[in-house]
């Protein structure tokens, strides 16, 4: 009853559970400018989902497949699919390409095709063990919907395990809020729910929970992972996820583009929202203004703790930070929201 | 949408700004004792009868006139940050005094009466020495000294009482005191009552009473700045045991009384009265007149309890339960007053604006985006702050307003040298020459102003009609933002809102409602009245040529109307462009005869929704940061070109929003137009194809030379 009574006067003035909250970007996330001052190997429309296939960097960029040439700084089409590119992986031989048909392609040269995974195919992973871990953001939502998903709080997503050999498929977890990335760790299946801004590995508690963002893919790093962060999260955001009646009617009377819920893109539109914070002013916008979109690459350590983190602020261009690759001694990142490849270089262990 | 008509209706009939206004004032401070008492009398009227007939009422001022010289001594020295508990029983001690110096040993009552009230004041002067200069703990030596007085009193009187009930004290003034009244009321309470007046006049208005609140508000800060906090603190015990020793002088013309209980508990009672009636326990925040309030509430009770035949016990046990309750109500209401205005202030209402047309960049609509004024070669960068509205003169100098209250100009030809032309203070907004050259300001905060070839300020207007209904002060201007003058010299300017101050103007548009409207400054006798209020954030005043009447946009409901001021459509409110994709700000003439108008930014749907839900405003100005809120968004901007049928001819854009992302004023002179922006830190000059390279609004407006 008293908690009861509480519920309401907390959900009545916002706070406790019902605060509009974002915890802040600190300790390992402190914000800096890496990211914003790294090096721009290629600029491309839209790039995401880097990987190493064959010693080559491919990356997909709407429904062409890109192979970059580092040296150069260039990328020539790879290989044209059938619909948008969600996801790509590789398990030793054999590339692994996501559609946004909701088919699943194992290509070594010939191409099978994988049925049954539903239509929004967001990551693939592969666990070392001959089969590939693949998340499906969403049961109802296909991958570019993911705003509409967001907005009405979606938990239809699930894991599934595909058999590289006969392309089976097995489902490991459902009902999670927007997977949008995995890793295998060990024999720990770890998952990225985007919408809960958390990573848990299934089975267990949370690894790692309250990030200040909507995290997205895990790729290796040595000793640790890279964990992009597409999206920032936004009081304001907050507050619409709890407005039920004006969340809805924004949903059916306004274009997607102009909702309030978080982009990829830094703010181009005059329609989109605008708030207080974000007013230009002596011709600059401030670096800590409220955004609906920013840059984060996060590191990670073994047991998937923060430990350093790369970022391009509200004022900067390379936001939606969707994949990462280690190279060496250095990491790409496809910045799908900057429209750019950016490689970084001084990475702190 | 149904639900929509039912908001528009809810938030039409029922004002929610009204609380927020209301918490804003002083006054609201009183509120509270006040409505207890209206609740105790209406309580006891209904139980008692007789309560308020004038017998009854005469009784009780007797009581009331001595609570109340306690309850001033009391009042003062909590407000100086102090407690008195010794006032029952140095009441008790004086009470006797006055009995055995006036009767025993036979001094003339005036004599002993003085005597008493020294005696009173040493008292006094005891506890002050100790707290005040020793800085001993008010509540432990107070409490001490009630004991130390009550001993006295009991001893005393266990040795003097049969001599003291033998002699009486003959006097017609005592007698007047004791038993007379003046139309009903007794003396002790008139007595009261202009030392209440005195005590306010002193608090409020006198160097004495300053410095004890100004103790009682911060110690340090009193000393710091050079009071002599001792010498207060010691002062207010020595004056309320001198108005204690008043009350116990009256107590004892009245009574005669001799019981050992007299004064008992009395400190309690007066202390209720004090606090109830808003006086703070923390020391600086309170007046004689909240504890007139608390007085005349506890009399009613105590008096109202008796009569109702409680016993005396449960008489204390109500006293101190309002006391209790009111010291609760004192403390959290000073700790969440502000924290409760900030969020209760801000009151949306339902507001829809007219269907957002498809503006793009696609050259097909009136609005189509281009980058016309990214190429605006700039002004000033850096040296400017905010130049809300820019103008020139003939000779081609270009002035601009400020955040920080400047005229600066840049002087003609090439408007490289920068100097402040004249400070006014406030922040500087629109701006209009008038016939014989003086630049007429409207400045944010202050009013409207006039700057003189000679640089005088000149103060024009600070305040207008105040409107019956309206419970902020509307007769003060708060954010005079843009004017223009008729030909007949009056000048007509524009008040943006009336609820916000110039800092927090964006939060106007959060309302939704018209907060904002017109005033006519009449420079032949001097006044100023409202000729049209209830506008949303009215803005860009331009006469038009030729006529009598003038253009005026509003921001927030993003449409431009025109005024008749005179003729025969005198009084009428014609629109000009309903629906603007955009924030109007300043209307000016163009060369073509037509119209430019500033656009300050876009219209934005997820805004436009927020604005028909008042509630969901409501839920993030109270949950989020400030910082966080949703305004119209603000970032792209430009300027309109439009004639009097509402056709928009031209439009310029930054679309990229680097250099101009806001317009808020812009002027055309000799074939350029010079863009302002409130938030920008430039000028900008755009070069307009094909424009008159002669035209000079001063000419087109005033004439060829004056």
């Amino acid at each position: 009853m008293i908690g009861w009574a509480r519920g309401r006067i907390d959900a009545f003035r916002g706070r406790g559970a019902h605060a509009a909250t974002v915890p802040p970007m600190d300790g390992a996330l402190r914000p800096n400018t890496l990211l914003e001052e790294s090096a721009v190997l290629l600029r491309v429309a839209a790039p995401d989902n880097l990987v190493l296939y064959r010693g080559k960097v491919l990356f997909s960029s709407g429904a062409v497949i890109m192979a970059l040439d580092l040296a150069g700084g260039v990328a020539s089409e790879w290989r044209r699919c059938a619909a948008e590119v969600t996801a790509l992986a590789v398990a030793g031989d054999t590339l692994a390409i996501g559609l946004a048909d909701g088919t699943l392609m194992l290509s070594d040269g010939i191409d099978r095709v994988v049925t049954g995974l539903g239509p929004c195919i967001t990551s693939l992973a592969e666990d070392g063990a001959g089969r590939l871990i693949a998340c499906i953001g969403s049961a109802s939502n296909p991958a570019s919907d993911w705003k509409r998903d967001l907005l009405l709080a979606g938990a239809s997503g699930s894991v599934w395990a595909v058999s590289l050999g006969d392309g089976a498929v097995q489902k490991l977890a459902g009902g999670l809020s927007w997977p949008a990335g995995a890793a295998m760790a060990g024999e720990r299946v770890v998952v990225v729910e985007a919408w809960k801004h958390r990573l848990v590995a299934l089975g267990a508690a949370p690894l790692v929970s309250d990030l200040p963002g909507y995290p997205s893919r895990l790729s290796a790093a040595p000793g640790g992972w890279w964990l992009s962060v597409f999206a920032p999260r936004n009081q304001l955001i907050e507050l619409v996820l709890r407005e039920t009646e004006y969340r809805e009617r924004m949903m059916r009377e306004v274009e997607p583009d102009h909702w309030i819920a978080p982009t990829l893109s830094p703010a181009a539109d005059f329609n989109e929202p605008m708030q207080g914070g974000a007013i230009r002013t002596h011709g600059i916008v401030k670096p800590w203004a409220p955004t609906r979109s920013y840059g984060l690459l996060v590191r990670l350590d073994g047991n998937f703790q923060p430990v350093a983190s790369y970022h391009s602020r509200a004022d900067g261009r390379f936001h939606g930070v969707t994949s990462a690759l280690q190279m060496g001694d250095r990491v790409l990142v496809s910045s799908r929201g900057g429209h750019a490849i950016l490689a970084l270089t001084e990475v702190q262990p | 949408m149904a639900s929509d008509v039912f908001t528009r209706w809810r938030y039409k009939l029922v004002p929610d700004k009204i609380v927020g206004e209301i918490l804003s004032k002083n006054w609201v401070d009183n509120a509270i004792p006040f409505l207890f008492l209206l609740v105790a009398l209406a309580v006891f009227g209904a139980l008692i009868p007789n309560m308020f007939t004038a017998g009854s009422m005469s009784g009780m001022t007797r009581t009331a006139g001595e609570y109340l010289l306690v309850a001033l001594g009391l009042t003062i020295v909590v407000l100086a940050g102090g407690i008195d508990l010794s006032v029952g029983s140095v009441f008790a001690l004086t009470n006797l005094s006055m009995l055995a110096l006036g009767g025993v040993v036979g001094l003339p009552w005036g004599l002993a009466a003085v005597a008493v009230l020294v005696l009173g004041g040493l008292i006094g002067l005891a506890n002050g020495v100790l707290i005040g200069y020793l800085r001993l703990r008010a509540f432990l030596t107070t409490l001490v000294m009630l004991i130390i007085c009550r001993a006295v009193t009991d001893t005393l009187l266990l040795s003097w009482s049969k001599d003291i009930s033998s002699v009486q004290i003959a006097s017609p003034v005592w007698d007047f005191l004791a038993f007379k009244t003046v139309f009903g009321v007794a003396p002790s309470f008139l007595v009261a009552v202009a030392l209440a007046a005195l005590a306010h006049f002193a608090l409020t208005r006198l160097r004495p009473g300053w410095h004890i609140l100004a103790v009682g508000g911060s110690r340090r800060a009193a000393h710091n700045a050079g009071i002599d906090v001792r010498r207060t603190v010691c002062l207010t015990y020595v004056l309320s045991g001198i108005l204690t020793a008043a009350a116990g002088i009256f107590y004892a013309a009245r009574l005669a009384s001799l019981g050992n209980d007299t004064g008992l508990g009395l400190e309690i009672t007066i202390l209720t009265a004090v606090v109830l009636g808003g006086t703070s326990l923390g020391g600086g925040r309170g007046s004689v007149f909240k504890t007139v309030l608390g007085v005349i509430i506890v009399v009613i009770i105590t008096n109202s309890l008796i009569r109702l035949g409680l016993r005396s016990g449960a008489s204390s046990l109500v006293l101190g339960s309002i006391l209790l309750v009111a010291v609760a109500i004192d403390v959290r209401w000073l700790k969440n007053r502000a924290k409760l205005l900030a969020r209760s202030y801000v009151s949306p209402t339902y507001f829809a604006l007219p269907p957002l047309q498809k503006v793009s960049r696609a050259p097909d609509t009136p609005y189509a985006i281009n980058d016309l004024l990214s190429a605006a070669e700039p002004i000033g960068v850096g040296e400017v702050d905010g130049p809300e509205d820019v103008i020139l003169d003939e000779e081609g100098n270009l002035y601009c307003g400020s955040r920080d209250g400047d005229i600066i100009r840049f002087l003609a030809p090439d408007h490289k040298v920068r100097e402040v032309y004249v400070h006014i203070g406030g922040a500087t907004l629109g701006l209009a020459f008038d016939r014989d050259g003086s630049l007429l300001v409207c400045v944010g905060g202050m009013g409207l102003y006039k700057v003189t070839k000679a640089r005088a300020v000149i103060k024009l207007s600070d305040e207008t009609t105040r409107s019956w209904l309206s419970i902020v002060d509307d007769s003060r201007m708060r954010l005079a933002d843009d004017l223009d003058i008729a030909p007949d010299g009056r000048v007509f300017f524009s008040e943006a809102t009336i609820r916000y101050e110039m800092h927090d103007w964006i939060i106007d548009a959060l309302e939704g409602r018209g907060n904002g409207r017109i005033i006519c400054y009449d420079p032949r006798d001097g006044s100023s009245r409202t000729v049209l209020s209830g506008r949303q954030f009215p803005n860009g005043i331009c006469m038009v040529p030729g006529s009598q009447s003038f253009l005026f946009a509003e921001t927030w409901g993003c449409r431009i109307s025109r005024y008749y001021y005179d003729g025969p459509k005198k009084g009428r409110v014609e629109s000009v462009i309903p629906d603007l994709p955009g924030y109007p700000d300043n209307i000016n003439l163009a060369s073509d005869g037509n119209f430019w108008c500033g656009i300050i930014g876009m219209r934005a749907p997820a805004f436009d929704l927020a604005q028909r839900m008042p509630k969901f405003r409501r839920h993030m100005v109270m949950q989020i940061a400030r910082d966080q809120w949703l305004y119209p968004n603000m970032n792209t901007g430009g300027v309109i070109k439009f004639d009097l049928s509402g056709r928009v001819v031209q439009s310029l854009w930054d679309g990229v929003g680097e250099r101009h992302p806001q317009v808020t004023s812009m002027r055309e002179h000799r074939g350029y137009l010079y863009l302002g922006g409130i938030f920008n830190n430039r000028i900008g000059r755009y070069k307009i194809p094909g424009a008159d390279p002669d035209w000079t609004a001063a000419q087109a407006y005033w004439g060829a030379k004056r």
